[in-house]
């Protein structure tokens, strides 16, 4: 089965691509202590492997199944950190693509909340640590939240983190002091 | 515009009034509307019929709309506009489940069917016994993904009902089949595919032992349809698509549109898109079917095309925002009018059609009435296609009036939304003059009952990418009280001429349905938690009833096994106006105290999530 083969190569260099890949983009945002160097190769290869993302209209297509959740295994205990952290550029940046990725249509402009729930009120169904909000984003969520780690590289997702985290948080009010503010409408 | 700016002239004393009174009743009656209510003896107004009443008991609620001519309607008359405030509370029954309570019970045998928002859970109540306890619960499996895939609450319109069976459709794109005496789930058929962004939230009909259903997910760049599934086997029996190439939205020999039926070329549905983006062009079928047995035609309307930024979709996007005549046995498109051609301000034209014979301009016509978003009221002839009557029921500016020769709206420049630049105070918003909430007709006074919206909205087009699953819309539109600065008003309609008759205002918009009745009473329920009786000939407020959550569903009617005339509502503020207000949104808890960002924020203070049926007699 001279085809088999090729595709059993095809996929070992993908593999090691990935790999690779994954290598690369880890060192990018976990910045482990020396002590904890060991440990962080040994966590590299349970990484996830972020593509890189370029001709993103096309990939998605081929990702029809992407917002059932459990696409990829959770990364228990595993604490990521955003290499963008403080930075505003960042913040800017992962504004944009909440629009371009069509967030805003689901959690609604500035992240406060339309079909799906508001990321900027405080509260998180799944935590609100940087990581947490990066493995919500990469692995989806049972509700109806895309498994986006396998559409868009992990560099976008610590941006639109970073966005995420620059919301202002709700404030407690009397139900008589509601004012409420014009916000975007997704529609029927 | 002239006719909102007209409304506004006019309107002063009524904007007076408004900020006196929360809600008051305005008495639009003309000359024509006085000579109407000169008739009111007469038990039917002359000429006036259901195309189709309905066939069983009177004292029952069989289809989702009462009958197959979406009437909501019922012969019903020991509530009477005399006696309608000796209403009080029967009984109440918790559905267990929050979110948005469209739809409404059905009534069948002395036994009353419920389905609930998502999970769609199903109830039989036991009528014949003290407090109506339970016969019966079912909970078809059904996939928690399609909560977050759902653009405007996880809500669903309620079931049908024939030979024995529920049928009713889940949220995660599946129609069932419940045995109605024991609650067995007989057969359940995947129809959509969440994974594209499907789901289904409409109420079936069921025709000559086939059970129509359509498909919900036009804010997701889906392609929409209708289907007919074989009632005793569940198997998929036709699928006409709505966008795409002839064979595929089963255009053939038989399609005969009134407009544009000089243009015979083929494949409109794909060529008045460009390229291939019909594929992701909206036209779902989100909302009310009907039925007329004489011409075997099932009647549809068709939601917004995808995205609603129309730059990326220049042409008329055939036949989206549209309403469809389809043979009920084969599916056939036999015509099709859309009342938004190349929509871009969301005006799906999904509103139910309701299908009464009416006298127009000395002829009985059988006739078709749509109160479409687009804020135009549609009298339309139901065999042919042609519109009859064309006239705005809210105030609106987008368009100056409806061309009767092409069937085409006039266009306002300055209310086209445009990519990258706001256009501001467009009439209706994308709520619609009226949205999902149904009106009713009566036979008795001739006159359509219509809850609706008054809102406006600023609009902004942006370019959008299609990400299967996501939603496709391209765009924001921020909303603001209409002219007069309320927010809904009930309103009676008389669709011969074109003309509101009168008119309760109201504070929020009107997003629960209506119930016509031959006592003369008519009935509906408010965001804010009031359910209402009023009387049909004058608008006067008869009752009123504060319920346990604001009132989004469409109140019915029956008989008891004692003979006594009920009254029965959903109340469970939700769908895509309750969506901002009490929903899992800017605030994550049904009983949270942030702020929340609303277009109705004052809302809160009336009414929370809940999610209830609420039962009333003499």
């Amino acid at each position: 089965m001279p085809r088999r083969s090729i595709g059993s190569i095809l996929r070992a260099i993908f593999l090691v691509m990935l790999v690779a890949l994954a290598v690369m983009l880890t060192q990018r945002w976990v910045r482990a202590s020396p002590a904890q160097e060991t440990a962080r190769i040994t966590r590299t290869a349970t990484l996830p492997s972020p593509q890189a993302g370029s001709d993103l209209a096309g990939r998605f297509v081929s990702h029809a199944d992407h917002i059932q959740p459990g696409m990829v295994s959770p990364q228990v205990g595993l604490v990521l950190r955003n290499p963008h952290e403080g930075d505003a550029a960042a913040v800017a940046t992962g504004a944009r693509l909440f629009i371009a990725y069509n967030c805003i249509d689901c959690h609604g402009a500035d992240g406060t909340g339309a079909m799906g729930p508001s990321l900027a009120d405080g509260r998180w169904h799944f935590g609100g640590t940087s990581s947490e909000i990066f493995e919500s984003i990469y692995q989806g969520r049972p509700e109806g939240m895309p498994a986006w780690g396998t559409l868009i590289s992990a560099d976008q997702i610590w941006m639109l983190v970073s966005y995420l985290r620059s919301l202002e948080a709700g404030r407690n009010v009397t139900t008589e002091n509601f004012t409420g503010k014009t916000v975007e409408r997704s529609g029927h | 515009m002239s006719h909102f700016r007209a409304r506004l002239d006019s309107g002063v004393v009524l904007v007076t009034a408004m900020l006196m009174c929360a809600c008051s009743r305005t008495d639009d009656r003309g000359p024509a509307g006085a000579a109407g209510a000169a008739g009111v003896a007469a038990s039917t107004v002359s000429g006036t019929r259901i195309s189709a009443p309905r066939t069983g008991p009177a004292g029952e609620w069989a289809h989702p709309a009462g009958d197959y001519s979406n009437s909501r309607f019922s012969e019903l008359d020991q509530i009477s506009a005399a006696n309608a405030k000796n209403l009080h509370a029967a009984w109440t029954f918790s559905t267990g489940v929050l979110r948005g309570h469209e739809g409404q019970p059905l009534v069948i045998a002395n036994t009353m069917y419920l389905v609930t928002p998502y999970p769609n859970v199903a109830y039989a109540l036991d009528l014949t016994q003290e407090g109506a306890p339970l016969k019966w619960k079912a909970r078809p499996p059904n996939s928690q993904t399609a909560v977050g895939l759902a653009c405007c609450d996880v809500v669903n319109r309620g079931a049908a009902f024939a030979d024995g069976k529920i049928f009713y459709n889940l949220l995660d794109g599946h129609t069932v089949a419940i045995d109605a005496a024991s609650g067995a789930l007989l057969w359940q058929t995947r129809m959509g595919s969440l994974a594209r962004g499907e789901t289904m939230t409409m109420a079936p009909i069921v025709v000559k032992g086939r059970v129509i259903v359509g498909s919900s997910g036009g804010e997701m760049g889906v392609r929409g349809w209708i289907a007919a599934l074989d009632a005793t086997s569940g198997r998929e029996v036709w699928r006409a698509y709505n966008v795409g190439p002839d064979t595929d939205i089963k255009v053939g020999a038989r399609f005969k549109p009134f407009y544009g039926r000089a243009d015979t070329s083929r494949n409109q549905g794909a060529t008045s898109w460009p390229g291939n983006t019909w594929q992701q062009g909206g036209a779902t079928v989100w909302g009310w079917l009907s039925y007329d047995p004489e011409l075997n035609l099932v009647y549809h309307g068709t939601s917004n095309p995808g995205p609603w930024n129309g730059k990326q979709r220049p042409g008329d996007n055939k036949w989206s925002a549209a309403i469809i005549a389809r043979d009920a046995d084969t599916g056939e498109m036999v015509w099709a009018f859309q009342p938004t051609p190349h929509d871009v301000w969301d005006y799906d034209a999904v509103n139910e059609n309701i299908l009464v014979d009416l006298p127009i301009r000395g002829r009985t016509r059988k006739a078709l009435v749509h109160f479409d978003r687009n804020g135009f009221a549609y009298t339309m002839d139901r065999a042919s296609g042609e519109v009859l009557v064309a006239k705005p029921f809210v105030p609106m500016n987008w368009s100056t009036g409806v061309d009767l020769a092409t069937g085409r709206p006039a266009l306002v420049a300055d209310k086209m939304p445009e990519e990258g630049k706001k256009k501001s105070f467009i009439c209706p918003s994308l709520e619609g003059g009226k949205n999902q909430q149904p009106a009713a007709f009566s036979p008795a006074t001739g006159l359509f009952y219509v809850p609706t919206n008054n809102l406006c909205m600023d609009f902004e087009a942006r370019q959008v990418a299609y990400i299967p699953g996501t939603p496709y819309i391209g765009g924001s539109a921020p909303e603001v009280a209409g002219p007069g600065g309320y927010r809904g008003e009930f309103i009676a309609w008389d669709a011969t001429t074109g003309r509101k008759v009168w008119g309760i205002r109201e504070p929020y918009p009107v997003w629960g349905g209506a119930l016509a009745t031959k006592g003369d009473v008519v009935f509906y329920g408010t965001l804010d938690g009031w359910f209402k009786a009023a009387n049909a000939r004058t608008g006067e407020l008869l009752w009123k009833f504060k319920v346990g959550s604001g009132v989004v569903g469409n109140p019915i009617t029956y008989l008891g096994p004692d003979g006594k005339q009920y009254i029965a509502v959903y109340a469970g503020i939700g769908g895509d106006m309750g969506l901002l207000i009490a929903g899992d949104v800017a605030s994550n808890l049904p009983f949270d105290v942030r702020d929340r960002g609303s277009t109705l924020p004052d809302l809160a203070r009336w009414t929370s999530w809940g999610g209830m049926l609420f039962v009333f007699a003499l």
